[in-house]
This record gives C-alpha cells, structure tokens and sequence, in this order.
C-alpha cells in the first residue's frame, strides 16, 4: 500500500466515522423525540398529557383555538409546564410555522392537517414566525408565544 | 399625461424599436449572405457546416459574430456572457433587496416589489447563471480538451440557447412573485399580492428554460461520449470532462419531474384537479419539485469542482492528487444527491420514516464532497510553488467557504437542527456560502482565465483583478456569516420585514450585500478599462490543452 493510497484511506475513514456519530446522534434524538416531529395529524398519537391546540394559517394571520373554545390571533397563549399538541391546517395556501427558540416548526398545508407537540419550560415572550413564502404580506404573519 | 401624448410617444418608441429590429435583420441577413456565398465558392451547399469546420476547434475572440457562427465555441460564448449579463441583473436585484431591508419595516421597497425581486434573484441565479455558465464553460473548453473529431450539432445548440434566453427573459418579463419554490396554491392566485398577475407566463418560461436545458445537455453528452477524439479514453478525460458527464446525467434524470409537474401546475390554473383538488395535496407538487431542486443546487457545484481541479493543476504544476477518487467521489456525488431530495420536507408532516430516512441519507452525501476537499488540499499539499494568480486565490477561497457552507449544511441535516433552522436565514447563509464562494468565485477565475483569449490577446488589470477577489470574498464572508448568526436565532428568510431584534444581522449582511456589488462593479471596470486598450499577450488559453504534454498533467495519475 503506497502512501497515497493510505493518506486516502485515512481521511475516508475519519469523515466516515465523524459522520457515523453524527447519524447514530440524530437517529438517536429522533427516535427520543417523535412527537416533536412534525407529522399527519392523528389524535390517537398525540401523547395522553397534552392539550390540543387548533392552529389555523392564512393569508396572513395565524389563528389558535384553545380547548375551551376561546380563539387568538397572533398571540399563542402557553403555560410553562404543560405539553401542548399543535394541530396546524391552512384556509388557503401553504405556511410553515416556526418557534425559534423552542425547536417547533410544522407546515400548514392546505388539506392536510399536521400535528406537533411542545413543553415549553421557561415563562417569557417568545416570537413565532410563517417561513414558507405564502404572497405579499409574509413577513406580517408573526407573533409572538406567551408562556405564563 | 393625455391619452394623445401617449399615443405619440408610444408610436416613437414602436418606430425606434422597428428601425433597430430591422437594422439587427439587415446585418444578420446580409451576413448570412456573404457566409453563404464564400461556402459556395468553397463547393459547400450548407454554409453552417463550412464554417463549423473553418471555426472548429480555434479560440474565438469575443464580436458579435459569435450569433451569427454556430460552430461550439460561439455557442459556448453565448451562453458564457448571456449567463454573466443575467448575473448582474440578478446580483442588482440581489444588492437591491439587501438595501431595502435595511429598516425593519419595508420603507425603501414595498413588499409586492421585494417579492418580485426575491423570485427573480433566486430563478436567474439558478437557472440563467449557474446551469449557463456551466453549460457555456463546456461547449468552449471541452472541444478542445478533448480535440472533438466532428462538430456538428451547431444547429440543435443554436436552437436550445434561443429557448433557454426566451425562456429567461419571459421570466423577468412576468414579474411572477411565486418564490423559486412554485408551491401550489399559491403559484395559482394569479392575484398582485399572491404570485403575481402573470404568473401563467413564469410557468412558461420555465417550462421554455428546461426544454433548453435539456437539450443543450443531450448535446454536450453526444459530444462528450461520440465525438472525443480516438485517442483520449474516458480514463483520461479532464475532471472537468467527467464533472460535466455526472452534471448533465444528474440533470436528464432528475428534470422531467418538474417538467411533467409544471405542465400539471398549468392546467391547474384551469381546472384545478391535480394538486388543489379535494382527493390531492399541495405537497404532491412539492415532492415532484424536490426531486429536481435538491439535484439543481449540486449541478451549481459539479462542474465548478471539475474547474477547480483543472486550474489547480494548472497553477501548481501538480497532477491531480488522485484522478481515479476525484472522479469516482463526483460520480458518487451525482447518485447520493438524488437520494436526499427529502430533506427539504423535513418538517411538512410527510412522517417520522421520511425524517429517519432522509437525515440519514444526507450524511452519507457528505463523504464525496469531503473526498473531493481533501483531494484538491492533497494536490494543493504535494505541490511545489503555487501560483497565487488571481483565479488560483478565487479558488481556494471556493475551497475555505465550501467547507463552511459543507458544515453549515451537515448541521441542517440533523433534525434536532432542521426544525430550529429551516426557513431561516441559516439556510440562505448554507447556500450562500457556496454559491458565492464557489459558483461565482469559481466562474470569475475561469473568466480571467479565458480573457485573454476572448478579448484576441487583452491583459486584465492584475491589481485590480486582486481588489476584485478580496472585496468579492470578504463582502460574501461578512454577509453569510452574518446570517448564519441571525437564521440560528430565528431570522426568517425571504421576508420583506422583519422583528427589530435581528436589526443588528440584517444590516452588518446588507453591508456584505453592498460590498459584494461593488467588488463586481470592480471587475466590470476592469474589463471595460482592459477591452480598450491594446492586445499585448497570446490569446493562448491554459485551461486548454495545445499538445500532448500538456495532456499528461490533467488527466491520468
């Protein structure tokens, strides 16, 4: 083996492996975090603990029906502590809602209802976010998360 | 204004434009004539092919002759200065919407024209700039690199660039404001504030840019694999040969998707039954996008990684470290790129399966990038002295901010990272890094490479040249990096507004922004200055290969 071949051999080896932590890492936190996850709205599979949130997208504005029937627009209302279901739908084109700070983001898709739960832990303001482009007044479809 | 006024001036301007239309049709045909009577003279009934075989092989000076000749360097020209002219206008747009975000309340643009500007700065980058310079570069280097035997499809070439301008300038004509993505429904409100009045017309128009494309793509194969002459077998090919083969392959099987996927889009405009009917999902478009947009971004990279090797070769007297896992890591390139495509649904609710597979396939794509960095360091390392030239610098800042980007995009692959950072600025800094880094650093170096054999013998400003890389380089660091702070903490992208807390991002990225215009404001000063002055050099070309020793250094071990 001439020392070209081994230098190869090496840094193949090396990248093989980093990435082989890495993968093992993420299929690792997957596995741990499954209701995190964006997925096709079931209420079978949200977990027992958790409210559930009816989440609305539209041009421009996201609507939050709470279980008690009372509704916000731009503003979620959380209480630290508690596990929350998002069940996120759009009335009109495809929007993607993002908490920054709390690693939850899900499409809202036109005809196909996604859910995602969360724990928020800390009381504070958060903000939240559209980040799928849906026409003119985009960037006005933000709010803000407040976690009492 | 009254009506007769207008009626005045509009009926000048329409006079104006028919004399200039006319003069174009006078000089072409009466062009066309004299080439033809001279192939007659020299006992050919198809004046093309006379000048094909006048032409072949030859480097050709830059005139506006190359639209009349359609042998493959003049096409190759074409497609080189039409993708460079569709660069400034689409980095104009670019620096524009930098500019306007200044405030973080859309004062200076208002949203419906910063939209447009997003949608068209994404689709001409891509798809006029990245696909034609890699296109353009081909059709000029490989004829001779690979001393074609017969050069005879001026014809289709003519043809396929003509589509692909139209395709481009009904595109800008559109002012679609759908973004690149074309989600349905919103590609279908054919509204101002949805993806613009004349969105139907951006669905042509790509549609026309594909067709170009592809057949562009099925040429250059041909060229490639039927016309290469006897005694160059595909072990001794270029890299950038061999990168222009996986490209075009990777771009015939993954295209017809969004092809097939935009004619549905279309007639959805009529009838909606495809993907916004009450049995369908707006995501069966997406799935069909993605197919073909995950393997774009890499064919905005292959092929710049095959110039990479062929001007590090040049510029340190090296042979490639190791031909054989330069060329084998590309190819594997091509196959993996296909298989991550879902990465960019992550979080659309397709399901825990498609997130297991898909954030693990995208660490495995990693290791043919990784393979080629450590290849081209390898043969930076084994080299003696190593020119630092202009294009040798923008090189290996290609080299230092694909890394940075590499990483930056390994991070997006994890999920944990994928559901805070997708959306955000984060991913624009992830591409951004490699595309100005790369795909621009690397077009300009072949460019000043080329020049002197475009412009018969011109020198460029060396000094200014330097200034150009430095400010181009450091501008793209300033307003990457910028970003990739702001996306992780959140920043949206593609937003025309924004939360004040993120000011501080937006504006240290808006000045990266500005100064990457000017550093091209430098080069366009630097070509302008150089044209104008006296042919002093050979319009030799070192990324061509004029004998047989040359040959040894690029390809084989």
């Amino acid at each position: 083996m001439n020392s070209k071949l081994k230098n190869e051999m090496i840094y193949s080896i090396v990248v093989i492996v980093i990435l082989l932590v890495v993968a093992i890492i993420n299929v690792n936190y997957i596995d741990g975090h499954m209701a995190n996850i964006a997925q096709p709205e079931n209420n079978s599979t949200v977990p027992a603990n958790s409210t559930i949130i009816k989440v609305t997208g539209y041009q421009w504005a996201w609507s939050f029906t709470y279980t008690n029937g009372t509704t916000s627009t731009d503003v979620l209302y959380a209480q630290a502590g508690h596990a929350y279901t998002l069940q996120v739908t759009s009335k009109d084109v495809i929007h993607d809602l993002l908490i920054p700070n709390l690693g939850v983001q899900v499409y809202a898709v036109p005809g196909h209802p996604n859910q995602v739960t969360f724990e928020p832990t800390k009381p504070g303001t958060y903000i939240f976010e559209c980040v799928e482009y849906c026409g003119q007044d985009h960037y006005l479809m933000r709010g803000y998360l407040e976690v009492s | 204004m009254s009506t007769i006024d207008l009626l005045i001036l509009a009926s000048v301007v329409g006079s104006l434009a028919a004399v200039l239309v006319f003069l174009v049709y006078y000089l072409t045909a009466s062009k066309a004539e004299s080439m033809s009577l001279t192939a007659k003279e020299e006992g050919y009934t198809d004046s093309n092919a006379y000048w094909r075989e006048q032409l072949y092989g030859k480097p050709r000076p830059l005139s506006w002759s190359i639209f009349t000749y359609d042998d493959a360097k003049s096409i190759g020209l074409r497609y080189i200065f039409t993708a460079v002219l569709f660069l400034f206008i689409a980095g104009a747009f670019g620096v524009l919407m930098r500019v306007s975000l200044f405030d973080p309340n859309p004062v200076i643009i208002q949203p419906i024209i910063y939209n447009i500007l997003m949608t068209q700065h994404a689709t001409l980058m891509i798809y006029m700039f990245a696909i034609g310079a890699a296109l353009g570069f081909g059709y000029y280097l490989l004829p001779s690199q690979l001393r074609l035997k017969r050069d005879n499809m001026g014809h289709l070439s003519s043809v396929a660039y003509w589509i692909w301008v139209l395709g481009g300038a009904l595109f800008v004509l559109s002012r679609s404001s759908m973004r690149w993505y074309l989600y349905p429904p919103l590609s279908l409100q054919l509204t101002p504030t949805g993806a613009g009045a004349f969105n139907w017309l951006a669905i042509i128009a790509m549609e026309l840019i594909f067709i170009g494309v592809t057949m562009a793509s099925v040429i250059v194969l041909k060229v490639i694999f039927i016309d290469r002459a006897d005694n160059i077998p595909l072990s001794k090919m270029p890299v950038f040969a061999w990168s222009v083969v996986f490209t075009l392959i990777m771009l015939l099987s993954s295209d017809e998707p969004l092809m097939v996927g935009l004619g549905m889009l279309f007639y959805d405009f009529f009838n909606p039954v495809f993907f916004t009917g009450t049995t369908s999902t707006p995501l069966t478009f997406a799935v069909l996008f993605w197919f073909w947009g995950h393997p774009i971004v890499y064919i905005a990279v292959i092929p710049y990684f095959g110039l990479m090797y062929d001007i590090i070769t040049r510029f340190t007297k090296t042979p490639v470290y190791s031909y054989f896992s330069g060329v084998f890591s590309l190819g594997l390139l091509m196959i993996l790129s296909e298989l991550v495509w879902g990465h960019h649904l992550l979080n659309s609710g397709l399901g825990i399966d498609w997130v297991l597979f898909f954030t693990s396939a995208s660490f495995v794509v990693v290791i043919p990038s990784a393979l080629t960095i450590f290849n081209m360091i390898g043969t930076l390392w084994k080299a003696e002295k190593i020119r630092l030239t202009t294009p040798m610098m923008f090189v290996i800042n290609a080299i230092l901010d694909f890394i940075i980007g590499g990483v930056t995009g390994v991070m997006l692959a994890s999920q944990s990272v994928n559901e805070v950072a997708h959306g955000t600025y984060f991913v624009t800094a992830h591409f951004h890094f490699i595309f100005v880094g790369l795909t621009l650093g690397v077009t300009m170096a072949t460019f000043y490479l080329l020049y002197p054999t475009f412009s018969n013998g011109r020198v460029y400003d060396e000094r200014l040249a330097k200034w150009h890389f430095y400010i181009t380089a450091f501008g793209s660091l300033l307003m990457s990096t910028s970003w990739a702070v702001g996306g992780y903490l959140g920043m949206p992208r593609s937003v025309a507004g924004y939360f004040a807390q993120f000011q501080a991002y937006q504006d240290s990225a808006i000045i990266g922004g500005v100064i990457i215009g000017i550093g091209q404001l430098v080069f366009l000063y630097n070509i302008a200055k150089s044209w104008l002055a006296q042919p002093t050099t050979d319009p030799y070309n070192i990324l061509e290969y004029r004998n047989e020793t040359n040959q040894e250094i690029g390809g084989g071990e």
